[in-house]
């Protein structure tokens, strides 16, 4: 009745609806939440940890020892210095800005824990299409998906998979990541999401707002997932279109993701758990 | 034993490009390098031992990236599927046409990617950084393709000789 020919391009037009069929569904679940998955991870992690310990050995004997010895360490410590000052500088305006709005509350919470744990990145993501890296930290140190990681510049990222002693961190660049968080002047409110070139777009910011080039954006806490007050990043680019209710915001993430090797996990506060009375 | 070995240079070429070359700035935006290895499969392994490992190491490389699951898995199987479909009418084996097998498997695998991430990502656009970086995948694997591959086919010759002797010795 049908010919081979046709059989074979009903076969391969069945082939990829299929296809399509299962990578819709399993892109809506977790897999690696699974047992698989966190196989896999514990199997290819410890691997790329190793290869990770040995690069940064060489290159930290090249750097530090038979190269510019003192050049090297004064500048590490320079560095580190002002990543300091800046968060500090951040974080004290951020500070100033929301005690004069709250100076005449009461009772308020503090929201943020301070509890943060240290990682290293042990693998980047093998597509350039995705923007995701494995940290040595998992479910044994009390990582759980959803954490925020941070950097002392500013947000790196989220934890999306745990095993138990690695972790997926889906960064803030990736096209999948959304970040709430709020121009530091002007209080204008939008979701920082992944764009281009290492750079992110700050949607859904309404054109009412008087947001300028060098405008530092930080994260407004209402996500539940990072902290109030956390530098995500700089307005590097804006946009205004005569119609529409939204402008387009471009943020150049303070974190240089290029050069991210380690990380602070914040950690959630203990649940208490209720026990019932006798 | 040829499966352990398939299993080596799988886990070797994972841990290459996930930790070392993201470091060297001129391999910043090399293409994926299990492609010349599937295509290596595709051409001069069987069915069975190419189907395996490219489930298995398909399935690594969904969970190692952010990627939607079952990504890097279609990628591969199509792969798989195309080069052993150009088999039939084409002697690939030939080394004039091996750089452009393998820029044709870069180019088919990226835009597996663009597709699937437009479907699940609506706001997903073509800008000039995409175009650019699959230029730049497509170039590097023209020029460096065909020496994995005959890498790959000159290891596993060796290996296969090697294991060989070893049976033929016990028996």
């Amino acid at each position: 009745m049908f010919s081979k020919k046709m059989v074979l391009i009903i076969g391969v037009i069945v082939l990829i609806a299929v296809n399509v069929i299962l990578l819709s569904v399993f892109n809506r679940r977790y897999i690696s939440y699974y047992r698989p998955g966190r196989i896999a991870i514990s199997l290819i992690a410890p691997f790329q940890k190793a290869s990770t310990n040995t690069i940064r050995f060489v290159r930290d004997i090249w750097r530090h020892y038979f190269f510019v010895v003192n050049v090297a360490k004064e500048n590490d410590n320079y560095q580190k210095a002002l990543n300091k000052a800046l968060e500090k500088n951040i974080q004290l305006k951020e500070l100033r800005l929301s005690n004069s709005r709250l100076r005449n509350l009461l009772n308020f919470e503090k929201t943020i824990t301070n509890t943060v744990l240290s990682a290293e990145v042990i693998g980047k993501d093998p597509s350039p299409w995705f923007k995701t890296v494995l940290i040595d930290k998992g479910k044994n140190d009390g990582v759980e998906t959803g954490m925020a990681v941070v950097v002392p510049r500013g947000i790196a990222g989220q934890i999306t998979d745990v095993s138990s002693s690695y972790s997926k961190v889906l960064l803030i660049i990736d096209h999948n990541s959304a970040v709430d968080a709020l121009v530091q002047n002007d209080r204008a409110r939008g979701i920082i999401k992944g764009g281009t070139e290492g750079q992110c777009l700050f949607k859904y910011v309404l054109r009412k707002h008087d947001i300028e080039t060098g405008d530092i954006v930080v994260s407004s806490g209402l996500d539940g997932v990072f902290p109030k007050g956390l530098a995500v990043g700089y307005v590097s680019k804006v946009i205004k279109p005569k119609s529409g209710i939204f402008q387009e915001v471009t943020v150049t993430p303070y974190v240089d993701f290029e050069k991210l090797e380690e990380v602070l996990i914040v950690l959630n506060p203990k649940k208490k758990e209720f026990k019932p009375e006798k | 034993m040829t499966y352990c070995f398939h299993i080596f240079i799988c886990l070797l070429l994972i841990v290459v490009q996930t930790t070392v070359m993201p470091y060297i700035p001129l391999f910043e935006r090399f293409y994926d390098l299990l492609t010349p290895f599937v295509i290596f499969l595709s051409i001069f392994r069987s069915n069975r031992e190419s189907l395996v490992i490219i489930f298995l190491f398909g399935f690594f490389m969904d969970i190692i990236s952010g990627g939607p699951f079952g990504l890097y898995i279609t990628a591969y199987v199509w792969l798989f599927i195309g080069v052993r479909w150009a088999i039939t009418f084409l002697h690939i084996g030939d080394s004039m046409l091996l750089p452009f097998v393998v820029a044709l498997g870069v180019l088919m695998e990226n835009f597996i990617f663009v597709v699937t991430s437009a479907m699940f990502e609506q706001s997903t656009r073509i800008s000039e950084v995409m175009v650019s970086t699959i230029i730049v995948q497509v170039l590097w694997a023209i020029f460096t393709g065909p020496l994995f591959l005959m890498l790959f086919n000159t290891s596993y010759r060796r290996w296969d000789r090697w294991v060989n002797e070893i049976f033929v010795r016990k028996t």
